[in-house]
């Protein structure tokens, strides 16, 4: 039996970040000082440096551009089947803020890959109240789910239903 | 900041001890540090008593969450201080990226003020049992919710982003890292208290090793071990009366990225970017440039970061130093090229976590270096971590 995925413990400033992710949401968190996008929402806003950022979260398109990707074959956690994908992914937003998020690529280690391929946020079911976000290749995003190709990384993943797309 | 670095030769390295380096000592770690660091007293012609400086990071470098115990899996400045019966004045640890170089910056700090005469800087690294980097954690709290779920945790994964990011955008590849590696690899088979002594890789056995984190494979990663080393640092006055030719401090600078990531996500061009900076930092405080230096010991602990430090401290061209490796330009056999892994570095050591730089530097100024000795070494530096996080340390034989 493989072991279970470590979940993410929300805190106060990440919850509504998890509470929207259950539900096939990505959101950001916006400072309410400066207006700029904050990722990972910390307890100072890193742009305009205010220590209460008031963040609010917003939905975001959850389409970007691979930047890095790396294929990991040995992993040091639990509930990781290797090989696996990770992608750098510069998040596509209006604003141009550099928002990167570092996520599994579902399509697997054969996908097709290159430098600023274009990828969208799929989410991968942790548990019944668990999502974390993960990336698909645009262009395959359709058959990809269609065929509910969810990593098969723990017995939870695997008795669950994925969550909806956005 | 502008002009001249004002500790520009005042402290100087005035002796040494380096331990055996093993995947696991049959001593616990602080006996053999306290050991290590009373070799070092007397290499420089001191006394412990005579000791009023220690300072160190005693960072163990692992994810796996391993229990820290000073005197067991790591060692403190305070614990070695108190173990060998010494009295300091002035013990402090350094925290942050670069280390090595970070903890001498605070000796030459507490020299050049007065809080100490002498100073010893140690490094005791240890290798637990069982998995270095494995961790069986359930939950993500804090910045690690931000990655660990996602499965990006730990330092292969970081390097093998950044190194990616670099083969995608200058056409690298592996043989350019197997470069850098067998370099490091036939330096390390020379030195005596190597992990890698008298084992050498070649490029085929390098290509044939199992990939890790693409394309950063086995032997891009420097090895875990039980070693110590320590070096003791005094004012230039008092340095030339003691036994070894001094090796003068005539730069240092390190850096810190100003823009907030997640936990170990290095973009190559932050890396670049800051790493330049700190570079900058370095050739301005130290009036010197990169054609002054004639023995760079560059950081290698991941491959991929000399490639990285051989750019930012302006040794070749952005997005040139893989071809530059390939090239020949880091045979250490080579007179004409840049012997930037001579004394084997981490790859070729063991992770000794910048000391093999430090004590190259200091061997070879201090024309120390046995049958390794190489001719006419005026210059050195001594680099640690990555270029943007990292520092890096200017050595010289005589004053600049």
């Amino acid at each position: 039996m493989t072991a279970a995925r470590p979940v993410p413990v929300p805190d106060e400033r990440s919850a509504p970040y998890w509470d929207l992710a259950a539900r096939g949401i990505l959101a950001l968190a916006r400072c309410g000082r400066c207006g700029r996008f904050a990722h990972p929402p910390d307890v100072v806003c890193p742009h305009c440096h205010h220590t209460d950022p008031g963040f609010t979260f917003e939905p975001v398109s959850g389409r970007g551009a691979v930047r890095s990707w790396t294929v990991v074959r040995q992993s040091f956690l639990p509930g990781f089947d290797v090989p696996f994908v990770l992608v750098d992914v510069a998040l596509d937003l209006e604003e141009d803020d550099d928002v990167r998020l570092i996520g599994r690529l579902v399509d697997g280690p054969d996908a097709p890959l290159r430098s600023g391929a274009e990828v969208e946020v799929t989410f991968e079911q942790l548990d019944d109240r668990v999502a974390v976000p993960a990336f698909t290749l645009a262009d395959r995003t359709r058959s990809v789910h269609s065929e509910r190709r969810f990593p098969r990384q723990s017995e939870h993943t695997e008795r669950l239903a994925p969550v909806d797309e956005p | 900041m502008s002009g001249r670095w004002p500790g520009r030769n005042r402290v100087a390295v005035a002796g040494y001890a380096q331990s055996d380096i093993c995947r696991q000592f049959d001593r616990p770690l602080g006996a053999v540090a306290v050991d290590t660091a009373r070799r070092a007293i007397a290499d420089a012609g001191l006394r412990v008593d005579e000791v009023d400086g220690f300072v160190a990071s005693s960072l163990l470098p692992s994810a796996g969450g391993h229990a820290v115990v000073d005197g067991i899996s790591t060692v403190s400045p305070h614990w070695l201080a108190q173990h060998l019966g010494a009295n300091p004045r002035y013990a402090a640890g350094f925290q942050g990226y670069g280390q090595l170089p970070g903890s001498v910056a605070m000796a030459v700090h507490a020299i050049t003020s007065g809080a100490a005469d002498h100073v010893l800087v140690h490094r005791a690294l240890h290798n637990p049992a069982g998995s270095y980097h494995g961790n069986t954690m359930a939950e993500a709290k804090g910045q690690q919710q931000w990655t660990m779920p996602q499965g990006f945790f730990g330092p292969l994964a970081m390097i093998g982003l950044a190194a990616n990011e670099y083969l995608q955008r200058y056409g690298a590849t592996r043989e350019a890292l197997a470069a850098v590696v067998v370099e490091a690899r036939k330096n390390g088979a020379r030195v005596p208290w190597s992990f890698w002594r008298d084992r050498p890789l070649t490029v085929d056995e390098y290509l044939a090793a199992p990939l890790v984190s693409d394309p950063v494979g086995r032997f891009d990663c420097d090895i875990p071990v039980d070693g110590v080393a320590a070096f003791v640092l005094t004012s230039a006055e008092r340095a030339r009366d003691l036994p070894h030719p001094p090796v003068y401090i005539a730069g240092l600078a390190s850096g810190q990225p100003t823009r907030a990531r997640l936990p170990l996500h290095w973009p190559l061009d932050d890396i670049v970017e800051v790493g330049q900076e700190t570079a900058r930092r370095l050739w301005a405080g130290a009036g010197l440039g990169p054609a002054d230096v004639d023995l760079p010991q560059l950081y290698d602990g991941f491959s991929p970061f000399v490639w990285m430090w051989l750019e930012v401290l302006g040794f070749c061209p952005v997005g040139e130093a893989h071809r530059f490796v390939l090239d020949g330009g880091i045979d250490s056999d080579d007179p004409e090229a840049l012997p930037v892994l001579s004394g084997g570095g981490a790859l070729g050591n063991g992770r000794m976590h910048g000391v093999p730089q430090m004590l190259e530097c200091y061997l070879q100024l201090s024309g120390r270096a046995g049958p390794r000795q190489r001719p006419d070494i005026h210059a050195g530096l001594a680099c640690h971590s990555s270029p943007h996080y990292g520092g890096a340390v200017l050595y010289t034989g005589e004053p600049t």
